[in-house]
């Protein structure tokens, strides 16, 4: 019997639950993150307000609970004026045009320093899983190293000295998240090289690079999407970190962590809206995003 | 396994409540006479000539233990219960009186006798003249002290102790005639020409402050004779009404009042000062009465305090503004005429409801309007939107055509750190000349950028400025500080302003002898300088803190620093 | 075998923090920052810019101010010999500022991950024991979102909720009252310092102090940590050899601790890496309760560009970051021969 038969007996054995457990968690993730992602993209344009004009009142809050099936209705059927759902912050500026116009600048920084992080991982870790001399051990130590900075202020360093652009921040996020990959490359490839088939392969004749693209990296594509995806979330969640201490995006930019530092002192007086609303989308974004890395690395597992 | 996990999660619980229920008990409450005051920070050094004099947080725990040599009468609370000080009275402090010879140009001054130090040594000329000296000697990280003995033209107090011939230089930092001691109560002091800075000066206690010269020279090195490291780390010997108790940077300061104090001792005998970085938390902690004072909250936030119990707000339209730069080497900003249409597009009556709740007013002149010589602008700029158009047409740039070519320079700068206070400020800005079709983005930078751009580089093209305000009670001073040219003078001229008319006139301001004609002159020279829109002044806010009911007698002065002596219940 | 690998291994650490140190000092000073404009403040004088700017050794070329730095000019004082420079801001020494800075994080986070732990462990075993299960799928949930949360805005609530509403904790003021004067310190640990005395009235009362940052932690760190626990909790109990234990007969108890000890190594990594992460991390609840941890130190000093205290703060977090990581493959190596063959 070979183990993949024991795999088989395995997976017989355990409950049928354990495998529609988390199916609604699944469809509520599943479904913010397909609204978040909605939003990056059109969030802007059908935001009631425009998210960087401040001509209203400041501190409005929002509307009774009673008042929203009128003005909802009242909405819908293009009649009256708009409506501030959230309330206005300390500038006038509408909450809800930016919480709903946030995601594009979240998301796109997020996925853009996952995506270059990915781009120096995965090579360097393929190489320094494969081939074993004083150079990829160079690069891994180096890798360490990198991994032993401390996030949260090396980002802040890079950003608040070379300039608060999210071209920087994109950049700041890549390189301090690339180890991660590097690292999962490599034990990946170091995983496979015990599996079966590549044994297999190797026994075969396949040549290493060949095993590498054909075997090993589409098998690494589960838990690179589901770091990924973890990976994402955190960097949003850094990003609204740098943001609340100043080292993130400008305003009037919306960005959740920005709108949750401007509100913070509002909270004591009593003025929750500018900032609990950025706050809940915050938490449920990245709680969506980690959901879906989970659901992913379920899938790719069996 | 699941059971035993669960026990141990509820003994866990039970535990942590008792713990809790113990420790409540534990907290002590304040005693009697102590005051603590949150502050947005402590004192990152005490040495006037250190490299933390620019931060005010520093400011304040020096003049608490600083004696200057004058000050001036209690005027009597404003409305709120602010004291502030009649500018037209000034009162001896650690001068018992003094002399002017107009012709000889010298001043002696007769200092008070019977005053002493928290080390229990009394005052005498030595210690001024130790204080004259170190001065001099610019051995510290800034030139300070000397920095305003320059500018009330003392003699000896020249540039050459910049010189880069070591020789020019060393001869220059050491004090010469122009400082004598007659005898231990009588100093005269020799000035190069007509100036009345130096008087105006004296007051500026964080520039002409004096040390306890035998407890300073106690802990000189061969390194460091002048005792830089130890005022920067360690503590500030003076005469004042407070000692050092104990020092933690970064995290608080706690002082005991001097018991010898010639003034009588203080009311507060144990002050502390904690840093506390989120104005929040300052707020909610006073409200609950923990903490007797807090600084640095907004105006929104202090504007929340009015209505609750056992806390008040008290304000004074000091010497704070805010001004929009523009700078003359920047293009578009030469135009004149588009300063004057930015000038008529601020929205001053927003600003002041959004960004200051209602605790400002708009500016109506260059210098503070609290101080004497202020000169209200004949026909002062308001928000009118035809006007801004007009005169934008008249600039070139009619309906905004042609500002996109200058996107760049219409970047609005500010110090990200105060993006609390400085937030609706900008954004009401921005979205005001964004209507107008000016192409105004926001760029908020570092504090630390942002002094180095407006101070060394003056390049900073197109940003806002709350902390800028002349400390000496003069408009000359204010003149020299900000608005004569690089080339006549002046010191801290961030827009590159350069008007002959006006460094012709501040030439014969500066050594006028007749009161009168000095004021006219200076009026003059504001009307010039609001006419060009040198700086485009938008408000003036309220220098406000919060205290509980009980703490009284607060007392402005210029550089906005509370003075605990004053306080009381 | 095993000493040739710890030698090397710690060889390796040595070369990781000299280039670190390298790394750290000239990309820092090739930033396009001007930390001397502070210094002038009132005065803007072409000679007090260039006096500051020679105060701060400023005007050398960038490899004396390394040599400097390191402490191979001859002068005394530099890296080599323990001395991390002055800062710029306070003109203090760093090596002093961060001691007093460093402590109250690590007592923080300390705290932190043993409640952490003593929760994360017991419900993460709970939740793996009975998988599917109401209390496993709770468990799950709250694993997922724990780790997902803005910290300060959670910290920023619970301030709102448990101080200003209920007034059940201390203001948001930092470890002690500071009307109170803390004694003499011995070991820098307040905690430590005050058991040390027998005072156990500080000692409760930092406690008390530490209580909602350290629940904010706790809120956060646990969710990633019972993640991992319950993890690999299920994947050692589906392992092949819990297989055979079972089907030896092996009462389920002695399975449990067995599954336990294989989950457990994992999950101290992950402790250990988090502990790393969350030195530099904790900054947010340091801001938000004013507790004067490295992290508000930090970001001070990024700031107002003060680049000794941001050497220092980043050398020093991160050696102890690299400390941590040796520490840990030196245990692996211990436990687990194969380590040190590869």
């Amino acid at each position: 019997m070979s183990s993949a038969d024991f795999t088989l007996i395995r997976e017989a054995t355990v409950p049928r639950l354990r495998r529609l457990r988390g199916h609604g968690l699944t469809i509520v993730a599943g479904l913010v993150v397909l609204a978040i992602l909605l939003l990056a993209v059109i969030g802007p344009s059908i935001s009631p307000f425009d998210p960087t004009v401040a001509d209203a009142e400041p501190f409005l809050p929002p509307p009774n609970l009673s008042a929203w099936p009128g003005l909802l209705w009242a909405a819908l059927s293009g009649a009256g004026t708009p409506v501030h759902w959230f309330g206005t912050d300390a500038s006038g500026l509408d909450v809800f045009s930016r919480v709903i116009s946030a995601p594009r600048t979240d998301l796109s920084i997020a996925v853009l320093a996952n995506g270059f992080a990915l781009l120096i991982g995965v090579p360097a870790g393929l190489l320094a899983g494969y081939f074993r001399n004083w150079g990829t051990e160079t690069l891994m130590r180096v890798s360490d190293v990198l991994q032993s900075f401390p996030v949260f202020i090396s980002a802040m360093i890079l950003v608040a000295l070379a300039g608060q652009s999210t071209v920087n921040i994109v950049a700041a996020l890549a390189v301090l998240y690339s180890p991660i990959y590097v690292r999962l490359m490599r034990a990946e490839v170091m995983t496979q090289g015990a599996r079966g088939m590549v044994e297999a392969s190797r026994a075969l004749g396949s040549s290493e690079v060949a095993i590498a693209i054909r075997h090993v990296l589409p098998n690494s594509l589960g838990p690179t999407l589901v770091q990924s995806s973890v990976t994402i979330g955190f960097a949003i969640l850094l990003t609204a970190g740098l943001s609340f201490v100043g080292a993130g995006v400008r305003p009037p930019t919306p960005e959740w962590g920005l709108m949750i530092s401007n509100g913070a002192s509002g909270i004591m007086l009593g003025q929750w809206w500018p900032s609990v609303f950025p706050g809940i989308a915050i938490s449920l974004t990245v709680f969506s995003f980690a959901a879906l890395g989970d659901v992913l690395e379920r899938a790719y597992r069996s | 396994m699941a059971s035993h996990s669960r026990r141990a999660a509820r003994t866990l619980l039970i535990g942590l409540g008792s713990l809790s229920c113990l420790v409540a008990g534990a907290t002590g409450a304040a005693r009697a006479a102590d005051l603590l005051l949150l502050a947005e920070d402590v004192p990152s050094g005490l040495d006037p000539d250190g490299p933390s004099i620019a931060l005010p947080t520093t400011q304040e725990g020096m003049v608490q233990m600083l004696e200057p040599l004058i000050d001036y009468e209690p005027k009597g609370p404003n409305d709120s219960g602010f004291v502030l000080p009649d500018f037209s009275k000034p009162r001896g402090r650690l001068l018992e009186a003094w002399d002017y010879d107009p012709k000889a140009l010298t001043w002696t001054l007769h200092l008070r006798k019977g005053v002493k130090s928290c080390a229990g040594n009394e005052f005498t000329a030595d210690d001024l003249i130790y204080t004259y000296g170190r001065a001099l000697s610019t051995s510290g990280a800034v030139p300070n002290a000397w920095f305003l003995l320059n500018m009330g033209s003392i003699k000896g107090f020249t540039n050459d102790v910049f010189s880069t011939d070591k020789a020019v230089a060393d001869a220059a930092k050491k004090l010469g005639d122009g400082i004598k001691k007659i005898d231990d109560y009588t100093v005269v002091v020799q000035q190069t020409e007509v100036n009345p800075l130096y008087f105006v000066n004296m007051a500026v206690t964080i520039s002409q402050g004096v040390f306890d010269a035998k407890e300073m020279q106690k802990h000189a090195t061969a390194a460091d004779p002048w005792s830089h490291d130890y005022a920067n780390n360690v503590n500030l010997p003076s005469f004042g009404a407070y000692c050092l108790e104990r020092w933690v940077k970064d995290s608080q300061i706690s002082y005991r009042a001097n018991p010898n104090y010639y003034r009588g001792k203080a009311f507060y005998d144990h002050v502390v000062v904690k840093k506390v970085p989120e104005a929040a938390n300052r707020l909610v902690t006073l409200r609950t009465g923990q903490a007797q004072m807090v600084q640095g909250l907004n105006a929104h936030q202090y504007d929340s305090l009015k209505d609750a119990k056992g806390v008040k707000v008290e304000g004074v339209l000091g010497n704070e503004g805010l001004f929009v730069v523009m700078n003359f080497k920047t293009k578009p900003f030469d135009n004149i005429k588009l300063r004057q249409a930015i000038a008529y597009a601020i929205p001053y009556e927003r600003i002041v409801q959004v960004g200051y709740s209602g605790q400002a007013k708009q500016w109506e002149g260059v210098i503070p309007s609290s101080y004497p010589g202020f000169v209200k602008q004949a026909q002062p700029y308001s928000t009118d939107l035809a006007k801004a158009k007009a005169l934008l047409a008249e600039a070139g740039f009619p309906d905004g055509k042609g500002l996109d070519a200058y996107k760049d320079a219409f970047k609005l700068s500010y110090v990200s750190e105060k993006e609390a206070t400085l937030g609706p400020v900008v954004n009401a800005i921005s979205t005001a000349l964004r209507a107008l079709n000016i192409p105004v983005t926001l760029d908020p930078i570092p504090q630390t950028q942002y002094g180095d751009r407006q101070i060394v580089k003056k390049d900073l093209g197109f940003a806002v400025n709350d902390q800028e305000k002349p400390i000496g009670v003069d408009a000359g001073y204010a003149m020299k500080l900000f608005f004569v040219s690089k080339e006549a003078g002046g010191i801290n001229n961030m827009m590159n302003y350069a008007n002959p008319e006006l460094d012709a006139l501040w030439v014969k301001a500066k050594i006028e002898g007749d009161p009168a004609a000095r004021n006219k002159e200076l009026a003059d020279m504001q009307n010039i300088l609001m006419r060009d829109v040198a700086w485009l002044p938008v408000v003036e806010f309220k220098t406000q803190f919060g205290l509980s009911d009980k703490v009284n007698g607060l007392t402005w002065v210029t550089d906005n620093s509370p003075r605990f002596y004053d306080l009381k219940n | 075998m095993l000493l040739r690998y710890i030698g090397r291994r710690v060889a390796v650490s040595i070369v990781q923090l000299l280039g670190l140190v390298v790394v750290v000092f000239f990309l820092i000073r090739l930033m396009p920052a001007d930390p001397v404009a502070r210094l002038v403040g009132l005065n803007a004088s072409k000679e007090a810019y260039a006096q500051a700017s020679h105060s701060l050794g400023l005007d050398q070329p960038l490899l004396t101010q390394f040599l400097q730095y390191f402490g191979l000019d001859g002068r005394g004082g530099g890296l080599l010999e323990g001395h991390l420079g002055v800062s710029w801001v306070t003109n203090g020494s760093v090596l002093t500022e961060i001691g007093q800075t460093l402590p109250v994080t690590i007592q923080l986070l300390t705290l932190s991950f043993i409640i952490t732990l003593l929760i994360a462990v017991p419900v993460g075993i709970a939740g793996a024991s009975r998988p599917g299960g109401a209390f496993d799928r709770g468990v799950f949930v709250y694993g997922l979102f724990g780790g997902s949360q803005p910290e300060f805005w959670w910290g920023l609530m619970f301030i709102f909720v448990f101080f200003f509403k209920l007034g059940i904790a201390p203001a948001p003021l930092g470890l002690v009252n500071p009307m109170d004067m803390p004694s003499e310190p011995i070991t820098g640990f307040i905690l430590l310092d005050s058991l040390l005395r027998g005072e156990f009235d500080v000692f409760l009362d930092v406690l008390w102090h530490l209580a909602l940052p350290t629940l904010t932690l706790v809120f956060i760190l646990s969710g990633p940590i019972i993640k991992m626990v319950r993890q690999n909790m299920v994947r050692a109990l589906g392992s092949d050899f819990v297989l055979y234990a079972r089907a030896a007969g092996l009462r389920e108890s002695t399975v449990t601790r067995y599954a336990f000890r294989i989950a457990l190594a994992p999950a101290l990594t992950l402790v250990g890496i988090l502990y790393g992460v969350m030195l530099g991390g904790a900054v947010l609840v340091e801001t938000v309760f004013s507790l004067g941890g490295i992290g508000q130190y930090a970001v001070r000093a990024v700031l107002a560009f003060d680049y000794p205290a941001i050497q220092g703060v980043v050398l020093v977090i991160t050696s102890i970051s690299l400390g941590i990581y040796l520490v840990l493959d030196l245990v692996y190596a211990v436990i687990d021969p194969r380590v040190a063959r590869s």
